[in-house]
């Protein structure tokens, strides 16, 4: 005891051997044991364990089945406790270091796996197409394919590049000014395709918005958003659902201006995640792993990429998710708003709007924003009703200011409703298509059927305010006064008719158009060729005319060397509607077609089409 | 009427008589083909001469419409009357064109009467060429069926200032268009007689009736019920609700009292086509079963006379037999125990087709078989569809069914040239692939080649006003009704076992090859396990009709040496180059050239054959 008490808080330490049978020996002794106990190595070393350390305080640690560490003496529990943190530690770290080396195997496994496949498909598709190079279809169909796994391809080291980038603090954030119409409208139509191509309901919902002139980086919002919702329609099956919704409400005055916090929400029903995956959603290279999903390709990096923007914008970015059930992500940003500017669009206030829409949500949002714009909507779900309605409305002249057709209608299409109107209420009368299609994809069409503008969806009051009072200005105070102003063009009229002639030149005339007229074709073509380079925005070409037809006429235009003989816009007016008429109309070189007796809501509308309005 | 008006009805009767002409007893078969070439070289005059009195005289009147004075704009009237008259129905395209730029005229000249009048009569000439669209689904013709609806609906809209207007003849209009709107198919049969229900309300209020005493309200009524009547739909357990079922259950009742009433006073017995919706309703009611319905019909169906031409026996023969089929159709249970006597059935159709005196109204004969074609029932061992087809098609479609044929033995002539270089040439096609013998296989591709020809019109059986009995091209209009031939086709032939093969042939021969145009949108080639027949079908067919069916139709028209240049012009984009490759050979092409031509033959002799002719090969 007095050795022990001698050695004070030093520290010993035994290594302790167990037999077979369980008797133990001391197999080697430290200075410190020799000390603290009094006893010299070889008598320690003879001597039975338990009693050679009798009373004093001992820590023991096994080191294998058949062996122990005994650190004897006062501080040794301290130390044998910040021995084993600083284990643990190691131990975390070590295991840390083992996960990120093992996500970033995985990452290169998944990379690899998800380069080799669209690799795969181009150098594949590559070899089919060149085995079958005579098979045009053959070809497009392979090249088509090239053309998906490049883009696939693309995206992925897009993503490896943004990580990079972020993570080495190499990005910045843009300010600029944008309309979150125009983001949200590009996203639509990133991700309505590709919801479309799996069959899926895609809504893209429009809550409360106080502001829709921001400032921020839109190339980054755009990424965040379009991650979101393009992660729910990949993770969502075939025929399913996903709902993305965007809204605003006030945030905190901050210094240099007004914000508003962007409230956007993305909810599907598709595979879901675990709350294990839940957990480690936002770190870099983890992805669902499903036999459902085994075909979804992707880096792992999306959802990291869009935490770290988030975060960089000051703003949060939850989730939540039931397996099989579906996932709700939830996004809050703070955005600036621009400063105040520009004229509210001058609607005409008071007068009736005729609203055909059967999808009760987007009527809804329609008429609430043509009320609170100071209009009357008047709503039918039929076709067949609001036909009825216009033709009351025309008899009772009360015309509405326009007419708004919606997405769809319970009993036809809505361009068919747009062709018969166009006829019924005469020119002038404005015809929108408020929709989520693509435009794009059916200009043709609804120009043919008369629509004359198109607002799309996911519906904002200023669009639809701005193209109403674009289209109304003018044609609801006077139905008879000039709509459109188009002083500044000149359009060249070949046609033999007096009488047509007169009634073309007075009705195009109160446009404000220049006409001149040509008696025949070969008039047309000495004017044309007469006048300067541009003269003639558009020509209006009979056919069927003494001394040269329109046929001959424009191909004579078409084969002048001059920089407007192949631009001009020729339309073709005749009866002749055979549908040879009108493949020899075009093959001739004419752009279009216009059936006689013309119908002068038809030339209003190439009109409008074609030419700059010298004001609006 | 003006002269180029009366020369242009005129040869619209000689086209239908030339169409309707079937080869006459003591002719023999070189005669026979003689007298179709010179028929069909008649029709191809008579056309011509259409075009150009249609050019040079109708145009140039509507060019110039605003200024016609009233006389010819009152010709013009009587023109488009005689186009839609009755019983002769001639040129509804044109009625069409006339009445649209009438239309723009009123409303140009803000007459509202004439806007009214106008919109009925587009609305009525719509309705003609919809109501030749027996069976297709909605989806496929609901723009025509719109178009038409929104004429009515426009013109009935009136209704609402009848007290207004001053002649009776406008508040005619606007009732008759009120009732028309009904017209046609819906998306659902409560939607129909809803409205229809609607009208009988509006046309038996006796205020609407003082202001007009002089209208028929008691025909517009009676007219009104038959509509109703004939909203009966076989979708019993899921179309109709209690109160639709009532309404219909009224409207039968005073429809087949009436009809009672006059047959008996007629001396005759109650039309059949008044009965079956008698029975029908009390089966929808749950008062009959459907076996007892189906007895029913038995009674009906064996009560026709073979010999009854008259209106009555022929809806017997085809209407009555295809609502039967309908119902087997959609319930097959019951078909098993009625197998032997639904063949009867078939054998007594085909042979009253064959004895159907040819001076009657084959047309009215040809509407009630062409409802069956929708919903024949194959029994595996009578009558085949494929077989029923060819003969309807070959009696009431013969330009269509000499089409058919010439396209089949050309794409045999065609295959079999390709066999002999390339035998795995058709080996995508499961059921060729698996047979291992080469002539044997041979053989398979050869009559597969042949079926596909033979079959790949047969949607025309909807649309076939467009391709017989015009003597003129079409409109834009009607071209794009011309082309749900396609997906009419399909669906008639892919519901049959001994036609479904065939079907892609129907869907895909006028879609090209690179797929950048043509219709219809449904046919994929690449998914399509035929598609190098489909191809082969769809070369043969242009080349034929460039150089002779189509060609008054679409103005495209080639000598056969031409059209093959201009098919390997089209390489790889309307045609497969696998195909014109071949083209380029000109032996090759000489021998399809010779194959359309016996084609055409061969059809003239199988028609001669079926017109019960002498045969007679020497002369």
């Amino acid at each position: 005891m007095e050795q022990k008490e001698r050695n004070g808080g030093g520290v010993g330490h035994l290594v302790i051997e167990r037999d077979q049978i369980g008797q133990l020996r001391v197999l080697f002794a430290d200075q410190g044991a020799c000390a603290l106990t009094g006893l010299s190595r070889e008598a320690l070393l003879a001597a039975e364990p338990g009693q050679a350390i009798q009373g004093m305080e001992t820590v023991r640690r096994e080191l294998d089945s058949g062996h122990e560490l005994w650190v004897l003496g006062a501080c040794g529990r301290r130390q044998a406790a910040e021995l084993a943190q600083a284990n643990a530690a190691l131990e975390d770290a070590l295991k840390a270091a083992e996960a990120a080396n093992q996500a970033k195997s995985q990452f290169l496994s998944n990379m690899s796996h998800d380069i080799r496949t669209p690799m795969n498909a181009i150098v594949g598709m590559t070899a089919i197409g060149l085995s079958h190079i005579d098979e045009k279809a053959r070809v497009q169909d392979c090249l088509r394919k090239i053309k998906t796994a490049s883009a696939h391809l693309m995206s992925l080291v897009n993503n490896v590049l943004d990580m990079s980038r972020i993570d080495s603090g190499r990005m910045t954030l843009n300010e600029e000014p944008f309309s979150l119409a125009d983001l949200i409208h590009d996203i639509a139509v990133i991700v309505r395709p590709q919801a479309a191509a799996k069959g899926q309901s895609l809504q893209l919902e429009i809550g409360e918005i106080c502001e829709e002139n921001l400032i921020g980086d839109t190339l980054r919002l755009r990424q965040i958003l379009v991650n979101i919702i393009g992660n729910a329609v990949k993770y969502t099956q075939p025929g399913g659902a996903v709902k993305a919704r965007f809204s605003q409400r006030p945030a905190p005055e901050r210094a240099g201006g007004d914000a508003v916090w962007l409230d956007f929400s993305c909810e599907d029903n598709g595979i879901g995640m675990s709350p294990a995956f839940l957990e480690r959603i936002f770190i870099p290279f983890e992805r669902v792993e499903s036999a459902a999903i085994s075909k979804i390709e992707g880096t792992g990096l999306g959802m990291a990429i869009v935490k770290r923007l988030v975060d960089s914008m000051g703003g949060q970015i939850r989730v939540e998710s039931e397996e099989g059930a579906g996932s709700r992500f939830y996004v809050e940003l703070p955005i600036p708003v621009q400063p105040q500017g520009g004229r509210e669009p001058a609607l005409p206030v008071g007068q009736t709007v005729l609203v055909a829409e059967s999808l009760d949500g987007r009527a809804r949002q329609i008429t609430d924003y043509l009320r609170e714009g100071g209009l009357k909507p008047v709503c039918m779900a039929a076709g067949l009703d609001a036909v009825t309605w216009l033709t009351e409305a025309q008899y009772e002249d009360r015309m509405p200011c326009a007419l708004l057709l919606g997405q769809e209608l319970t009993d036809m299409q809505v361009l068919d409703v747009a062709a018969h109107v166009r006829q019924l209420a005469g020119k002038g009368f404005p015809i929108l298509l408020v929709s989520e299609v693509d435009w794009a994809q059916i200009e043709y069409r609804a120009a043919r059927a008369g629509v004359n503008a198109f607002v799309p969806c996911p519906l904002f009051r200023s669009r639809l305010w701005e193209t109403l009072s674009q289209l109304t200005e003018g044609a609801c105070q006077d139905e008879d006064a000039q709509e459109v102003d188009f002083s500044g063009s000149r359009v060249l009229l070949a046609e033999d008719n007096e009488l047509n002639q007169e009634i073309a030149v007075e009705l195009l005339g109160m446009t404000g158009v220049q006409v001149e007229v040509a008696g025949d074709g070969g008039q047309a073509v000495r004017m044309f060729e007469a006048a300067p380079e541009g003269y003639y925005d558009l020509i209006f070409m009979d056919i069927q005319m003494p001394v040269m037809d329109g046929y001959e006429a424009t191909r004579r235009i078409r084969g002048m060397h001059r920089g407007d003989a192949g631009s001009v816009w020729i339309v073709a007016m005749t009866a002749n509607a055979f549908v040879e008429d009108i493949r020899l109309s075009r093959e001739a070189g004419m752009n279009e077609h216009v059936s006689k007796p013309v119908d002068m809501d038809r030339l209003l509308e190439i009109l409008r089409t074609r030419l700059n309005p010298a004001k609006s | 009427m003006q002269p180029y008006q009366e020369e242009y009805l005129a040869n619209l009767r000689e086209v239908t008589a030339l169409s309707a002409w079937r080869g006459r007893e003591g002719l023999s078969f070189d005669a026979y083909a003689a007298r179709l070439r010179e028929n069909e070289a008649r029709v191809e005059q008579l056309a011509r001469r259409d075009m150009e009195l249609l050019r040079g005289q109708f145009f140039p009147l509507l060019d110039n419409l605003f200024a016609a004075d009233g006389a010819a704009l009152e010709d013009l009237e009587e023109f488009a009357a005689r186009l839609l008259g009755r019983p002769e129905e001639l040129d509804a395209g044109l009625f069409c064109q006339i009445r649209q730029a009438l239309l723009s005229m009123a409303r140009q000249n803000r007459d509202r009467a004439g806007a009214i009048r106008e919109l009925y009569w587009l609305g009525m000439g719509r309705h003609s060429r919809v109501s030749k669209l027996v069976g297709l689904e909605l989806p496929l013709v609901e723009k025509f069926v719109v178009q038409m609806r929104l004429c009515f609906t426009e013109a009935a809209a009136y209704l609402k200032y009848y007290d207004e207007l001053e002649d009776a003849e406008t508040r005619g209009y606007i009732l008759r268009s009120r009732a028309n709107i009904a017209l046609g198919p819906f998306k659902s049969p409560g939607e129909k007689i809803r409205l229809v229900k609607q009208t009988l309300q509006i046309l038996q209020d006796k205020g609407y009736q003082e202001k007009a005493p002089e209208l028929p309200w008691d025909r517009y009524i009676y007219m009104t019920h038959q509509h109703m009547a004939s909203s009966i739909s076989y979708r019993k357990d899921t179309a109709m609700s209690a109160e639709d079922m009532a309404n219909i259950m009224e409207s039968v009742y005073i429809v087949n009292q009436r009809q009672v009433r006059e047959a008996e006073a007629r001396g005759e017995r109650t039309p059949m086509r008044w009965i079956f919706p008698y029975h029908a309703i009390e089966y929808y009611c749950g008062m009959h079963s459907l076996e007892q319905l189906l007895a029913e019909m038995e009674k009906l169906l064996d009560a026709v006379d073979p010999m009854d031409f008259s209106a009555d026996g022929t809806y017997g023969m085809g209407s009555l037999l295809a609502f039967y089929c309908q119902y087997l159709q959609r319930y097959p249970e019951y078909l098993p125990e009625r197998v032997g006597y639904l063949e009867g059935l078939y054998r007594r159709v085909m042979a009253y087709v064959d004895a159907f005196p040819r001076e009657q109204e084959e047309q009215k004969l040809f509407w009630h078989l062409r409802q069956l074609a929708y919903t024949f029932v194959e029994t595996g061992s009578g009558l085949s569809y494929g077989d029923f087809v060819e003969k309807i098609m070959l009696r009431f479609a013969p330009e269509a069914y000499i089409h058919a044929q010439t396209v089949g033995e050309a794409a045999r002539v065609l295959c079999d040239l390709i066999m002999e270089d390339e035998p795995s040439f058709f080996d995508d096609i499961d059921f060729l692939r698996a047979v291992r013998d080469p002539e044997e296989k041979r053989r398979a591709v050869l009559e597969f080649a042949m079926g596909c020809g033979v079959f790949h019109d047969t949607g025309k059986i909807d649309v076939i006003e467009l391709f017989s009995r015009t003597s003129r091209q079409w409109f834009e209009e009607e071209y794009e009704m011309a082309r749900l031939h396609t997906a009419a086709g399909e669906v008639l032939l892919s519901q049959r076992p001994s036609t479904s093969r065939y079907a892609a042939a129907a869907l895909g021969h006028h879609a090209w090859y690179d797929g950048a145009h043509g219709y219809p949108r449904a046919y994929h080639r690449l998914a399509c396990p035929y598609r190098q027949m489909v191809d082969v079908v769809a070369l043969v067919d242009w080349l034929e009709n460039v150089t002779h069916s189509a060609r008054l139709y679409t103005g495209e028209e080639m000598a056969f040496d031409e059209a093959v240049q201009a098919a390997i012009g089209l390489e790889g984009k309307q045609f497969s180059p696998l195909l014109t490759a071949r083209l380029r050979d000109s032996r090759v092409a000489d021998r399809i050239s010779r194959a359309l031509a016996e084609g055409r033959q061969l059809a003239y002799r199988r028609m001669y054959e079926d017109a019960g002719g002498n045969m007679d090969t020497n002369g």
